[in-house]
C-alpha cells in the first residue's frame, strides 16, 4: 500500500509533464489519427490523476468517474473517431494554416502563457502550479486547435482537448465536479462525437470537401 | 621610464606622413614609410604590454601649452585597446608594404602612406584621450581620414554615395555621442571629474546619457538598425584599410561604450542590459542571415562584422544586467568574455580581409563564384584564411571559441539569479548565441569551400599565384596569433581579469575560467599528436579524376556556387530575406531547350525601406514646408527680426 | 586507477562502436523480414578499407586528407567527455558540454570542407543539405545540454551525471523529460539517422552524409566511418549517462565496474532496440520539413531552459 501511496504522490506530481509534451506534440502533428491517439493519451494521463486523487481522498464517486472517462474518452471516442477517418477515404493530414513548426513554437508560447496566468491563484485555489497551468494550456491549445486547422475533424479534436482542459481545472481545483454532472458532460460529448460523425458524411456529400474555412455561404 | 615609451611612441607617429612626403623623391625608397610606422606600431606595443599587464599609468597633458583641454591619460582598459589597435595593426602594415607598392602608384600610394599613420595616429587618440575635447577630436578624425582612405581608391558616382551615406551616419552617431558628453557639463572637461560627477546624477539624466551613449557608440559599431554604412563602406575601401577599419576602429565604438555604461556610469538598471542584449542578439542574427546571401567576400565580411559585434554586445548586456543584479563576479566574467572577443574579432577579421586583399591581388575578382581552387595554388594563404574561418566559427583551439565559451558560461550563471526575468532571459540568449555560431559555421563552410577548395571557376583563379612574402608574413603573424590564443588564453585572461576588476568594483574573475585554459592544451596536443601520427602513419595515396559516381563529363562548373550553397537556409529563412526573383526565359526552336535562362535574385533590404526612407522623406518634406520661409523679400526678413525683438522684450518682461 | 577505468571508458566506446552500427543494422533488417549481415560487418568492412590506399581527386588540396583525420580526432576527444561505467570521464571542466557541442561542430565542419574538396556536385550538395541541418541543431543541442546543466547546478557533464546518480528515479522532473526529448530529437539529426538523414541510401536525392563521403576511399573512409560509428555510439552514451545513469559504479571495485558494465550494456541495448524501431516504421522527412522537426526540438528545449526558472 505505502509504496502505491508514493507512487501515486509522484505520479500526480510529474503528470504535468506529460500533459505538456502532448500539447507540444499535438500542435505539431500531421496527420489527425495521431492527433486523436495524442487526446487518448492525453485523457488516459487525466485518468491516472484521476484515480491517484480519488486514492488520496478516498472518494468511490471518483474511480466510478475515472472507468467513465476510460471508457469514454480514451476508448470510445476516439475509436469512433478513426472509423470516421477510415470511413471518409479523404486525405488524412491536418490542413493547417500554420506550419508545424510555429505551430509548436506558438503551443510553447501558450504554455507559458498559462504559468503566468495562474501564478496569482496557485496559494489561493489549492492544487498545485503544474496541473492548473497544465488545465490552463490544455483549454488555450484546445482552442488554437479549432482556430488554425481546416479540417472539420480537428475542430471536433480542439473541442475535446478544451473539455479535457476544463476537466483537469475542476480536478485540480475542486477534486472533481458531482458526479451527475460529470456522467452529464461525458454522455453530452459522446453524443456530440456521433452527431459531428454523421455530419461530417452530409457535409462532405454536401460540399465535397470537408475545409472549414470554406464553409462562409451564411453570411451578412 | 615607460612614460617616455609612451611619449616617444606618439612622435613616431607623427613623423610618419612628414618621413612619407620627404621620401617620395627616392624612387627606391619606398619602403621607408611602412617601416618607420612599424617601427613605431612596436613601440606602442612595449607601451601598451605595460599599460595592460602591470598597470602603468601615462599620462600626457598639452592643456597648458594649448588653449584647449587637449590631455591623453591610460589606464588599464586604454592600454588595452592600444594593444589590441598597435599588435593588430603591425601585421596589417606589414602586409600592405608590399599589397600598397603592387596596386597604387605615385599620387595615391603617397597619399596612402601620409593618411594610413594619420589614420592609426586617431584611433590612438580616441582610446588614451583623458578629456572629452581630445576624445571627440580623435573620433572626428577618424571618420575624416578614413572616408579619404576610402576615397583613393576611386570616385565613381557609387563610390561617393557611399561615402556620403557613411559620412552622414558617423555623424549622426557623432552627434548623439557629444550629446552624452554634453549632458555632462559642467563637470564635462575630465574623465575623472565626469566619473565622479556620475554618481551624483538623477536617474533620469543617467539614462539619458545611456541612450545618447548607446545610440552614438552603436552607430560607429554597426548595430542592427544602426548599420547600414557598413556594407556600404567596408567593402569599397582598400584590402589594408578594409581589415583596419573592420578589425579595430569598431572596436573603439566599443571602446567608449564600455567606457561610458561601465567606467563612468558604473551599471544602471537591469532595462539597460535588456536592451544592449536585444540589440546584440538581433544584430548577430541579422548580420550573419545577410552574410550568408551574400557572394561578394568583402560584403560578407563586413556583413559578419555586424554579427561579431552583435556578440560582444550580448556580453555588454550580460554584463549590465548582472551588475544591476548586484552579482560583480559574473557581470566581470560577462565583461571579460565581451573584450576577449574585441581582440579576437579583431585579429581573425583583419585575418580575413588581408585573406581577401591576398585574392584579389592574386586572382584579381571578389566575387565567390568565380574563384575555387586557390588552396592548392596559394597554400599559405589558404592556411592562414583557414584558421581566420575557424576562429571566427568558434571552433576549439582556436581564439574565437574562448571568447564564446565565456560568453556561454557567463549566461548559464544566470540561472543562479533571483530575478525570474534574467534567469529566464539569459540562458535563452545562450540559445541565440548557438543559432549565430551555426549559421557562421555554415557561412564560413561555403566562403573557405567555394573560393579555396574544389576546382577554379574561372580563368583567373586557374592561375592565381601565391602573395609576395610580407603579405605572407603579415597574414602568418595574425593566424599564429589566432592559434596562440585558442590553446593558451590563460596568457590573456589573467590581465583582463585584472582590467575588469579595477572596472567593476567587488568582482574578481571566477574559477571558471580557469578549468577551460586547464584542458585546451592537453586537447591540442591530442589533437597534434594524432593528426601528426594518422598522416604519416597513412602516406600511400593514389591520383585520379573525381569520381562523381561515374558522371563522366565533369567540369569545373558541376559544382556547387555560393548562391547555391546558401539556398536552403535562404530558403528557411525566407521571411527574413523576402527577396525579389525574377526568372527569365528565351525560348529555342523546340522550345524545350531554351536560348537562354537569366534568374535574378534581389534580396530587399527592408531597414533601408522601412526605417530609413520615410524617416529621411519625412524630414525633407517638412525641410520643404519651411523653406518658404526663404522668401527672398529683404522686409520679409526685417520682420523676422523685428518678430524676435519683440518676443524677447515679452520674454524678459514676464520672466 | 581513476584514470585507467576513465581511459577505458574510452576505449569501449572507441572499440564498441562499430559493433552498435552492426547490431542497428542487424536489427532493422530482421525486423523488415530480411535476414541482415553480420553484427561483425562493421569491423570487417574497417579492416578492409585500411588496407586499401587512398584515391585522391588531383584537384584536391591536403584539406581532403586532413579532414577525416580532424572528424576522427574531434569525435574521440568527445568520447573523453562522457561518462559511462561510473560518474567522472577523462576530461572534465566547467562548461565542458559547450566544448564537447563545438568539438562536434569541428568534426562536421572539416567533413562539409573536405566534401567541397572533391570537386563533384556531390559533395557541394552534402555539405550544403548538413549545413542547414547542422546549424538548425545546434541550437537546441546545446539549450537542452543548458538546462540539464541548470537544474544540476554544476557545469560539467560528469558533475551532472553525479548530480542525477543522487536523485530519486520516480521523481520526473519537467526540465529533464522535456530536455530528454529535446536531446533525442537532436540526437536523431546529429548522428544523421532516419527520419533526418538516411545512412544507407544510395540514391543522391535523399543523401545528405553519403553525398559528403562520396569521393573518399581507402583509410580515409574508414576514419569517417569509424569516426561517425563513434558519434553515433557517443550520443548515446551522453543519453543514458544524463538521463538514466542509475547503476554506473558509486566506487572503484571490481564488482561495482562489473555490474556498471552489464547494466551499461542493458541500457545501450534498450536505446539500439528503440532506434532500430524508430527507424523501420518512420519515413525519412523531405529535406524542407527537417526545419519543422528541429523547431519541435527547439520548442522543447526553450519549455525546458524555461521551467528551470518557474519550477524552482
Amino acid at each position: 500500500m505505502g509504496l502505491f501511496e508514493t507512487a501515486a504522490a509522484k505520479a500526480l506530481a510529474s503528470s504535468g509533464v506529460f500533459l505538456f509534451m502532448t500539447v507540444l506534440l499535438i500542435a505539431a502533428a500531421k496527420r489527425i489519427s495521431t492527433c486523436i491517439a495524442l487526446f487518448s493519451v492525453q485523457s488516459l494521463v487525466i485518468t491516472a490523476q484521476i484515480i491517484a486523487v480519488s486514492r488520496m481522498h478516498h472518494s468511490a464517486e471518483g474511480f466510478v468517474i475515472a472507468a467513465m472517462v476510460l471508457t469514454v474518452k480514451v476508448v470510445a471516442i476516439p475509436y469512433v473517431l478513426y472509423r470516421i477517418v477510415e470511413e471518409l477515404k479523404a486525405p488524412r493530414d491536418v490542413s493547417s494554416s500554420t506550419s508545424s513548426s510555429q505551430s509548436v513554437f506558438i503551443a510553447a508560447g501558450l504554455i507559458l502563457l498559462s504559468f503566468f496566468a495562474v501564478r496569482p491563484y496557485v496559494g489561493v485555489l489549492g492544487g498545485d502550479q503544474a496541473m492548473l497551468a497544465a488545465a490552463v494550456a490544455l483549454v488555450l491549445t484546445g482552442g488554437f486547435l479549432m482556430v488554425s486547422r481546416k479540417k472539420a475533424l480537428m475542430q471536433v479534436v480542439g473541442l475535446l482537448v478544451l473539455d479535457n482542459g476544463i476537466f483537469l481545472a475542476a480536478l485540480t481545483t475542486t477534486f472533481g465536479m458531482p458526479l451527475v454532472i460529470e456522467i452529464g458532460i461525458v454522455f453530452d460529448l459522446l453524443m456530440g462525437v456521433f452527431l459531428m460523425g454523421l455530419f461530417v458524411f452530409r457535409i462532405r456529400d454536401t460540399f465535397d470537401h470537408l475545409d472549414v474555412s470554406k464553409l462562409r455561404r451564411l453570411r451578412g | 621610464m615607460t612614460q617616455i615609451v609612451f611619449n616617444s611612441f606618439l612622435l613616431a607617429m607623427l613623423t610618419v606622413p612628414v618621413v612619407t612626403l620627404v621620401s617620395q623623391r627616392w624612387r627606391k625608397a619606398h619602403a621607408i614609410p611602412a617601416v618607420v610606422l612599424m617601427g613605431s606600431l612596436a613601440v606602442g606595443i612595449a607601451a601598451a604590454a605595460e599599460g595592460f599587464w602591470r598597470g602603468q599609468r601615462f599620462t600626457v597633458d598639452v592643456s597648458q601649452v594649448a588653449s584647449f583641454p587637449f590631455a591623453l591619460g591610460v589606464d588599464r582598459l586604454s592600454a588595452f585597446f592600444l594593444l589590441l589597435i598597435c599588435s593588430v595593426s603591425l601585421p596589417v602594415i606589414l602586409f600592405s608594404s608590399s599589397y600598397v607598392t603592387r596596386h597604387y602608384a605615385g599620387a595615391r600610394r603617397h597619399w596612402l602612406w601620409v593618411l594610413l599613420p594619420l589614420f592609426l595616429m586617431s584611433m590612438v587618440l580616441v582610446v588614451t584621450a583623458s578629456t572629452a575635447f581630445a576624445f571627440l577630436f580623435g573620433w572626428e578624425l577618424m571618420t575624416l581620414f578614413s572616408a579619404g582612405l576610402i576615397l583613393i581608391d576611386g570616385d565613381s558616382e557609387q563610390r561617393r554615395h557611399n561615402i556620403f551615406v557613411y559620412l552622414l551616419m558617423m555623424h549622426a552617431g557623432a552627434a548623439a555621442v557629444i550629446g552624452a558628453f554634453l549632458l555632462f557639463l559642467p563637470h564635462a572637461g575630465n574623465f575623472a571629474q565626469m566619473r565622479a560627477s556620475a554618481t551624483s546624477m538623477p536617474p533620469s539624466l543617467r539614462t539619458a546619457v545611456f541612450l545618447l551613449a548607446f545610440v552614438g557608440f552603436g552607430t560607429k559599431a554597426g548595430i542592427v538598425p544602426l548599420h547600414l554604412w557598413l556594407p556600404r563602406a567596408h567593402p569599397i575601401a582598400p584590402s589594408p584599410v578594409s581589415a583596419l577599419m573592420s578589425g579595430v576602429m569598431l572596436k573603439t565604438a566599443i571602446y567608449g561604450f564600455v567606457r561610458f555604461a561601465f567606467d563612468f556610469l558604473g551599471g544602471g538598471p537591469s532595462w539597460w542590459g535588456y536592451l544592449v542584449l536585444l540589440a546584440g542578439g538581433v544584430s548577430g542574427l541579422l548580420g550573419v542571415l545577410y552574410a550568408i546571401s551574400e557572394h561578394d567576400l568583402k560584403r560578407l565580411l563586413a556583413y559578419h562584422s555586424v554579427e561579431n559585434i552583435g556578440i560582444i554586445y550580448l556580453g555588454l548586456g550580460a554584463a549590465l544586467v548582472f551588475l544591476a543584479n548586484h552579482a560583480p563576479l559574473w557581470a566581470a566574467l560577462a565583461l571579460t568574455a565581451a573584450l576577449l572577443h574585441c581582440l579576437n574579432h579583431a585579429i581573425f577579421k583583419s585575418l580575413l580581409f588581408l585573406g581577401a586583399g591576398a585574392i584579389s591581388d592574386a586572382a584579381h575578382t571578389l566575387d565567390l563564384e568565380d574563384l575555387g581552387g586557390l588552396q592548392k595554388r596559394m597554400p599559405l594563404t589558404g592556411v592562414v584564411f583557414l584558421i581566420a574561418c575557424c576562429s571566427i566559427v568558434g571552433l576549439p583551439l582556436f581564439s574565437g571559441f574562448v571568447s564564446e565559451w565565456l560568453t556561454f558560461r557567463s549566461f548559464l550563471a544566470a540561472s543562479e539569479l533571483t530575478n525570474l526575468s534574467a534567469a529566464i532571459v539569459l540562458p535563452l540568449a545562450a540559445g541565440v548565441l548557438a543559432l549565430i555560431g551555426g549559421l557562421a559555421a555554415a557561412c564560413f563552410a561555403k566562403v573557405y569551400g567555394v573560393a579555396f577548395l574544389g576546382r577554379p571557376r574561372s580563368l583567373e583563379a586557374g592561375i592565381a599565384n601565391e602573395v609576395s612574402l610580407p603579405m605572407q608574413a603579415g597574414m602568418g603573424a595574425l593566424a599564429t596569433a589566432c592559434v596562440v590564443i585558442g590553446v593558451f588564453p590563460s596568457l590573456v585572461l589573467r590581465g583582463l581579469g585584472t582590467l575588469t576588476e579595477e572596472l567593476i568594483p567587488g568582482a574578481a574573475l571566477p574559477q571558471a575560467a580557469a578549468s577551460l585554459s586547464g584542458v585546451l592544451p592537453w586537447i591540442a596536443l591530442f589533437f597534434l599528436v594524432l593528426v601528426v601520427g594518422i598522416a604519416a602513419f597513412n602516406r600511400a595515396k593514389k591520383l585520379t579524376a573525381t569520381w562523381a559516381c561515374g558522371l563522366p563529363g565533369l567540369d569545373e562548373r558541376m559544382q556547387y556556387t555560393s548562391t547555391a550553397f546558401s539556398k536552403p537556409l535562404r530558403r528557411v529563412f525566407s521571411q527574413v530575406y523576402k527577396a525579389d526573383r525574377t526568372l527569365e526565359v528565351v525560348p529555342g526552336d523546340p522550345p524545350y531547350f531554351p536560348t537562354s535562362i537569366s534568374y535574378r535574385s534581389v534580396r530587399t533590404t527592408s531597414f533601408e525601406k522601412f526605417l530609413y526612407r520615410p524617416g529621411v522623406d519625412a524630414i525633407v518634406a517638412a525641410a520643404l514646408r519651411l523653406r518658404q520661409l526663404q522668401t527672398g523679400n529683404i522686409q520679409i526678413y526685417l520682420l523676422y527680426i523685428f518678430a524676435a525683438l519683440i518676443a524677447l522684450l515679452m520674454f524678459m518682461r514676464f520672466v | 586507477m581513476k584514470l585507467l577505468i576513465n581511459a577505458v571508458q574510452v576505449l569501449l566506446l572507441l572499440l564498441l562502436a562499430p559493433l552498435v552500427r552492426g547490431v542497428i543494422a542487424r536489427l532493422k533488417a530482421r525486423i523488415q523480414n530480411r535476414r541482415g549481415a553480420s553484427v561483425w560487418r562493421p569491423y570487417t568492412d574497417l579492416l578492409k578499407l585500411f588496407r586499401k590506399e587512398d584515391l585522391v581527386p588531383d584537384s584536391a588540396s591536403f584539406v581532403f586528407r586532413l579532414a577525416p583525420i580532424v572528424l576522427f580526432a574531434a569525435t574521440l576527444v568527445v568520447a573523453a567527455f562522457v561518462p559511462l561505467l561510473h560518474g567522472s570521464a577523462l576530461l572534465d571542466a566547467t562548461g565542458d558540454f559547450v566544448l564537447l557541442v563545438y568539438l562536434l561542430a569541428l568534426g562536421r565542419f572539416f567533413l562539409m570542407l573536405g566534401a567541397m574538396d572533391g570537386g563533384s556536385s556531390f559533395g557541394g550538395m552534402g555539405a550544403s543539405r548538413e549545413a542547414l541541418v547542422s546549424t538548425l541543431a545546434e541550437a537546441p543541442f546545446l539549450l537542452a545540454l543548458v538546462s540539464a546543466a541548470i537544474a544540476a547546478r554544476t557545469g560539467s557533464i560528469a558533475g551532472m551525471v553525479q548530480w542525477t546518480l543522487g536523485q530519486d528515479f520516480f521523481q520526473f522532473s519537467a526540465v529533464h523529460a522535456l530536455a530528454f526529448a529535446a536531446l533525442a530529437l537532436v540526437a536523431i539529426a546529429e548522428t544523421g539517422r532516419i527520419p533526418v538523414d538516411n545512412p544507407t541510401t544510395h540514391l543522391e536525392l535523399t543523401m545528405i552524409h553519403e553525398a559528403m563521403v562520396l569521393e573518399y576511399s581507402g583509410p580515409s573512409l574508414a576514419l569517417i566511418e569509424w569516426a561517425s560509428a563513434i558519434k553515433l555510439t557517443v550520443v548515446m552514451a551522453l543519453l543514458i549517462a544524463l538521463f538514466v545513469p542509475w547503476g554506473m559504479a558509486g566506487s572503484i571495485s571490481a564488482l561495482a565496474i562489473a555490474v556498471a558494465s552489464i547494466v551499461l550494456l542493458l541500457k545501450m541495448a534498450a536505446l539500439v532496440l528503440a532506434l532500430a524501431l524508430v527507424e523501420s516504421s518512420v519515413a525519412k522527412l523531405r529535406m524542407y520539413l527537417v526545419p519543422d522537426f528541429l523547431g519541435v526540438a527547439s520548442a522543447l528545449a526553450i519549455l525546458a531552459v524555461v521551467f528551470t526558472a518557474l519550477m524552482r
